[in-house]
């Protein structure tokens, strides 16, 4: 009996294991059997589940009807990208092409140089260099696919009602005037907030550099931390007070919640929403509620700010198709193929010579607007950008801004505690 | 061969499943846990042999005693709600003079049933700021929506009530088990000694319990030094580190900000102190023996 149990037990465990190779075994065999049959399988990874209306995918999908190959997609949002890719390097399953804003900054070795892959030449240097982060070397590891803009939208019908008029490019707001705009419309009862930041630093640092402020400075040879500057200090003590006072929903920046500003704005909650430009096409389609427009950025205390910003194609070197995502990017940039992405996006051009040209007199407006916020993009910004500072913290400094507004630290605190860690990290010194 | 042999085999044999999984998920992750702590690996190319540093670097994180302590004061204010509410509707549940007894526990039960996260995300959106459904229904009756979300306290008030609910039916059913095995001679004899409901559950069934209260007690104790996916799925640790306990602020520094070399030894340290406390609570009620 002992002997027959023992003997069930060793069939029943074997069986299993077997059973689980056979599964692999099958799913491979699979892929390479449609692979063989229909051409590549081009293995992508995007940021977001796409959608239908979503104009990479778009590419993607008449790529592959023109070509007969195939696309196999993954989907990692930019932020998990970073822990994500590590791990599928390790376990050699890398997508043979990926849309990031980050990766090939992070790991520039693990990325083809695609610099004679497509013409350069053709694309905005400046898209270039802000969405390739790569300000050291001539090798471009990322090719863009997206060009933004930070941007502020506004609630026309809640401006009209309280009889607020629309700043235009060459007269735009001052930060004073838009906040007691902002306060008069949630005055007004017409709308629960006047004015909604989206929970990136990407969009508060705009506060930061129209007032003067930068986080980092270049000297000589390297950089110092400027991020606990007295003005660095005053704008977020201000929009620590904006939080306070209601004037903003202040959940969004506490982080207690997974609040969306721009579902606030949508619903027609808020007067006045700083977010980008990709929130336009997504807006176009979704607010038929009340109209709205997009207006130029205020100015500071010093300028007016705008961040650029955006996506970019990269080919990981241990991709299994580099030679498929390669026949992606010349297709995708060609300029028929480019024409019709960039209607759909609505966004930014990024290549030299080619623009959208929208139908539509609202939105050649607003895209008028955009495309102006361009020359707002500041130097600080630039020095920033080239400090690379992210490279060493990212998301602990978006942490200390949620903490100021929370009420755990106060802006100086806030400030000092994330400039000390820079320091610490980076061997740069704090400016006096 | 003799019985004694015969009788160790077969306890190898039943053992041998277990341990084989206890080896792979638990002491070869330990052990790879307490390597990593001593390193400054990054999650990526970066592993050096760094001696105690991370465990110097922890005793000095004023940000890791924070949420230390909140996770400790956490556990102090929820753990007599997470014993006593299961063991009162067990009492009730089990009593003759109540009705709908199996309906009630079925939906006691339900909410073990779903996971954390999606436990967490779905309070969230129940208490979301501006669209939730609690807000709405406050607004409907005519008062003002609350800040679950800005707002430490109430913020860890939603969590407190979640992970209570997510627990309850778990714990009311080995309290039905344990009250359906005390022998009604006891009670008998407390009514002929004239014991009132209230005197009868003083003075025998809690103390009856007992064995069943210390399971209850130290499993509820872990879990809540361990709260993690519910509060993930609820605030992400927030408003600012408001509701940041220690395994979030473990992952956080892991995860999020690639110092998987810290946040072992982080979590070497943690396992210590929680393994601490839970032997102080065995010997305090001497394995639930103490009655």
């Amino acid at each position: 009996m002992r002997g027959f149990l023992l003997t069930l037990c060793s069939v029943l465990f074997l069986s299993f294991i077997t059973a689980c190779s056979s599964e692999t075994s099958v799913e491979t065999n699979g892929a390479n059997n449609s692979e063989e049959a229909d051409g590549g399988i081009l293995k992508i990874l995007l940021s977001e589940e796409p959608s239908s209306e979503d104009a990479l995918n778009n590419s993607f999908k008449k790529w592959a009807e023109e070509t007969g190959n195939k696309v196999d997609t993954i989907v990692i949002p930019y932020d998990d990208q970073i822990t994500k890719f590590p791990l599928m390097l390790k376990n050699d399953d890398v997508p043979d092409l990926v849309s990031t804003t980050r990766l090939t900054r992070l790991y520039p070795e693990e990325f083809l140089d695609l610099t004679d892959v497509v013409d350069i030449g053709i694309f905005d240097q400046a898209a270039l260099e802000i969405i390739g982060q790569d300000y050291d070397s001539d090798s471009n590891l990322a090719l863009p696919n997206q060009y933004t803009i930070t941007s502020y939208f506004y609630n026309a019908d809640a401006f009209e009602e309280v009889g607020i008029e629309v700043p235009t490019i060459d007269d735009p707001w001052t930060m004073d005037e838009l906040i007691s705009n902002a306060q008069k419309l949630k005055d007004s009862g017409d709308v629960n907030y006047g004015l909604a930041v989206d929970f990136s630093r990407g969009r508060y640092d705009n506060l930061m550099y129209s007032n003067g402020g930068s986080i980092t400075q270049e000297t000589e040879d390297s950089f110092v931390v400027s991020i606990n500057s007295e003005e660095n200090v005053q704008t977020l003590e201000n929009f620590v007070e904006w939080n306070e006072t209601d004037l903003m929903p202040k959940v969004i920046w506490t982080g207690g919640s997974t609040d969306n500003p721009a579902d606030y704005f949508k619903n027609g909650d808020v007067g006045i929403y700083l977010s980008g430009s990709w929130e336009y096409s997504p807006m176009y389609e979704e607010i038929t509620a009340f109209d709205w427009g997009v207006m130029p950025s205020p100015i500071g205390s010093l300028q007016q700010s705008a961040i650029a910003g955006g996506g970019g194609l990269g080919i990981p070197s241990s991709a299994e198709n580099p030679e498929l995502a390669k026949e992606f990017l010349e297709w995708f940039y060609k300029e028929d193929n480019y024409v019709e992405f960039l209607a759909q996006d609505k966004g930014i051009s990024f290549i030299n010579g080619v623009t959208y040209e929208p139908e539509d007199e609202k939105v050649i407006a607003d895209y008028e607007i955009l495309q102006a916020e361009m020359k707002n993009v500041t130097d600080r910004f630039l020095v920033d950008e080239k400090s690379a500072w992210r490279n060493y913290l990212d998301s602990e400094y978006r942490d200390v801004i949620k903490r100021a507004v929370s009420g755990e630290l106060t802006a100086k605190e806030a400030l000092d505690v994330f400039a000390n860690d820079l320091s610490e990290k980076s061997d740069w010194e704090i400016a006096n | 061969m003799s019985k004694n042999s015969r009788n160790h085999r077969v306890f190898w044999l039943f053992i041998a499943p277990s341990g084989v999984l206890f080896t792979i998920f638990f002491l070869i992750p330990l052990f790879l846990n307490l390597i990593l702590s001593f390193t400054n690996y990054d999650g990526w190319k970066q592993m050096d042999f760094i001696g105690i540093e991370n465990y110097v670097r922890v005793l000095q994180d004023k940000e890791f005693y924070s949420a230390f302590f909140r996770s400790i004061i956490y556990t102090i204010v929820n753990l007599p709600f997470k014993v006593a509410i299961p063991l009162l509707l067990a009492v009730l549940l089990t009593s003759p003079k109540v009705r709908f007894k199996t309906l009630a526990r079925t939906l006691i039960y339900i909410p073990v049933l779903l996971s954390a996260l999606v436990m967490g995300i779905t309070i969230n959106w129940m208490f979301s700021q501006e669209y939730g459904l609690v807000n709405f229904i406050i607004q409907q009756l005519g008062g003002s929506p609350l800040e679950w979300g800005s707002n430490v306290v109430l913020a860890t008030i939603v969590i407190s009530v979640a992970s209570t609910l997510m627990t309850t039916g778990f714990f009311m059913i080995i309290y039905i088990g344990s009250i359906n095995n005390l022998s009604s001679d006891i009670y008998e004899a407390a009514e002929i000694d004239g014991a009132n409901s209230v005197q009868k559950f003083i003075s025998v069934t809690f103390p009856l319990l007992a064995p069943t209260t210390f399971l209850v007690t130290l499993l509820s104790t872990i879990d809540l030094l361990k709260e993690y996916a519910l509060v993930q799925g609820v605030t992400q640790g927030g408003p600012g580190t408001g509701t940041t306990y220690t395994i979030q602020y473990i992952f956080d520094k892991g995860f999020n900000q690639g110092e998987y070399g810290y946040a072992t030894a982080i979590s070497a340290i943690v396992m210590i102190v929680f393994a601490i406390i839970a032997y102080v609570q065995f010997k305090t009620n001497q394995g639930g023996e103490k009655y």
